[in-house]
Formats: structure tokens, C-alpha cells, sequence
């Protein structure tokens, strides 16, 4: 007899790591979304997990005027 | 269709470039060095470093463009070059340690509780912040960070990524998720603080 298991916090947080914003439709992906919508703990990881990525998203550093001359420059090339 | 115009504008700026003609060809470097730059950052997270590996990207670009047959994107084929060149640029310094993830249970472990909702994100000119950004990602071997910058951050799908890192899908995803699940437990940490 096979024991029914309920899905786990821990499982949840594995998911969302895998499969972070992506539409799947397994039966394990419904239970997940299922179990996301009840449990507040899950929500905050999902959340936490997407400011994660945001922070690295928006941490940009921008070419500095020279250094687009000293490549230019290093290949050889012209404006 | 705006997207069309631009490939196909680009695929004859290539295809000058490959004879030779110097203005094409700055003009490609001019189309992608921000972004390359950008990249080279946020993997060594030094500008110098980013600079030289900048500059060595672009010459390989020079030297092999010859070899590009337009089967993948133009970026995709610098995300290649430049990932390269960011590996060999790591293994020439491997004064670090990195994480290993032989226990990925540790991922997801709770003993911190930060107050994500408060977390000054949206401001990235926050030093303290970027600091802590730049601590946690150095952690990661730099071919866990490769694979998270290039799918989560620079947007690429995970069949590009795949390609740029020559990994299978299930091979990217399975880096991709330990290095989400990583990152976010490092920040989680150093915010509870
Ligand atoms: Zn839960």
C-alpha cells in the first residue's frame, strides 16, 4: 500500500528554487501551488527568493567613458 | 518586427565586419560592450578585471568572427566568449574557497528571519546592500554564479543558458536552483543581522 504524503514546506521551497515563476501543470506543480496559497511561511520564501534575483538585477555598473577608449583603442580600431 | 529590422541590420553589420571593415566592427563593439562589461562585474565583481576581460572578449570576437554562422544570436555568441574568459580569468586567481552544496538541505534551512518587506531593494545605491551582494555571489564557484547571472539576471532562456554553458538543461537547473536557493540564504542572513 503506498502511503499518501503530504507535500512539505521543505519540498515547497525546493520547487520554487527549480521552477521559480515558471507555468507548470504536473499534479506535483497544482499541489504546490495549492500549498503556496495556504501557507504564509512559503509565500515569504517565494518573495524572498524573487527580491534575491531583483537585487542582483538592478546592481548594474555602467562602462566608463575610458575604458570605451582603451578598448577601441586595443583593438586596433576607429570611432 | 522592430526586433526583425534589428537582426537583420545586425547580420550585414556582421557580414562587413567579417571583411574587414573597421567602422562595422566598432560599431558591434560599441552595440555590446556595456552589456559584456556589465556581465564581466557581475561575475568578478572588480572593474579592472571587468575591463581586461572586456578587452579580451572583443578580441577574441575580432579574431573569430570569422567562425560566426548565425545560427545563434550575436549575444549569445559573446555571452559564450565572455563566460570563458571569466572561467579562465577565475581558475588564474583560485585564491578562494567556494561553497559546496553536498548538502543541499543546509539551502533551506531557516534559523534567520529577515524583514524582506523592508529590504531597501529598490534602492541598489545602497552600499551596504551592494557589499552584501557582492559577498554572497562570491561565494559560489564562479560556475554556479555563470549560470544564475546569465538565466535570472541577464534573462537569457534556460536553452540559451544552456548552450552559452555547453551544461544539459537538467544540469543548468539543477547549478540554477542551488545557486537561487544559495544567494537568497546568504542575504537572508546577512539581513537578520
Ligand atoms: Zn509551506
Amino acid at each position: 500500500m503506498i502511503e499518501e504524503k503530504k507535500i512539505s514546506c521543505h519540498d515547497v521551497m525546493q520547487h520554487i528554487c527549480e521552477n521559480l515563476g515558471t507555468e507548470l501543470d504536473s499534479e506535483k506543480c497544482k499541489e504546490i501551488k495549492a500549498h503556496l496559497e495556504i501557507c504564509s511561511h512559503c509565500q515569504s520564501y517565494f518573495k524572498s527568493v524573487e527580491v534575491t534575483i531583483d537585487c542582483y538585477r538592478k546592481y548594474n555598473v555602467e562602462l566608463p567613458p575610458d575604458a570605451h577608449k582603451r578598448l577601441i583603442d586595443f583593438l586596433g580600431l576607429e570611432e | 518586427m522592430k526586433e526583425n529590422i534589428k537582426l537583420i541590420e545586425e547580420k550585414e553589420l556582421i557580414e562587413k565586419a567579417k571583411k574587414g571593415d573597421k567602422k562595422a566592427l566598432s560599431e558591434i563593439v560599441k552595440r555590446y560592450e556595456q552589456t559584456i562589461y556589465n556581465f564581466s562585474f557581475k561575475i568578478c565583481r572588480d572593474k579592472n578585471k571587468a575591463e581586461q576581460i572586456m578587452q579580451e572578449t572583443f578580441y577574441s570576437m575580432v579574431k573569430s568572427l570569422h567562425q560566426f554562422d548565425h545560427n545563434s544570436k550575436l549575444s549569445t555568441w559573446l555571452y559564450r566568449i565572455v563566460s570563458n574568459h571569466c572561467l579562465m580569468m577565475a581558475r588564474k586567481l583560485k585564491s578562494r574557497t567556494f561553497v559546496s552544496f553536498d548538502d543541499d538541505d543546509n539551502l533551506f534551512e531557516e534559523k534567520f528571519t529577515a524583514d524582506w518587506s523592508s529590504l531597501p531593494y529598490s534602492n541598489t545605491e545602497n552600499e551596504e546592500l551592494k557589499s552584501i551582494l557582492d559577498d554572497a555571489i562570491q561565494k559560489l564557484a564562479p560556475e554556479y554564479r555563470m549560470v544564475f547571472l546569465l538565466r535570472d539576471v541577464e534573462g537569457l532562456s534556460t536553452e540559451e543558458a544552456a548552450q552559452v554553458t555547453n551544461l544539459s538543461v537538467p544540469a543548468l537547473k539543477s547549478r540554477l536552483h542551488r545557486a537561487r536557493a544559495f544567494l537568497r540564504k546568504e542575504l537572508n542572513e546577512a539581513l537578520s543581522k
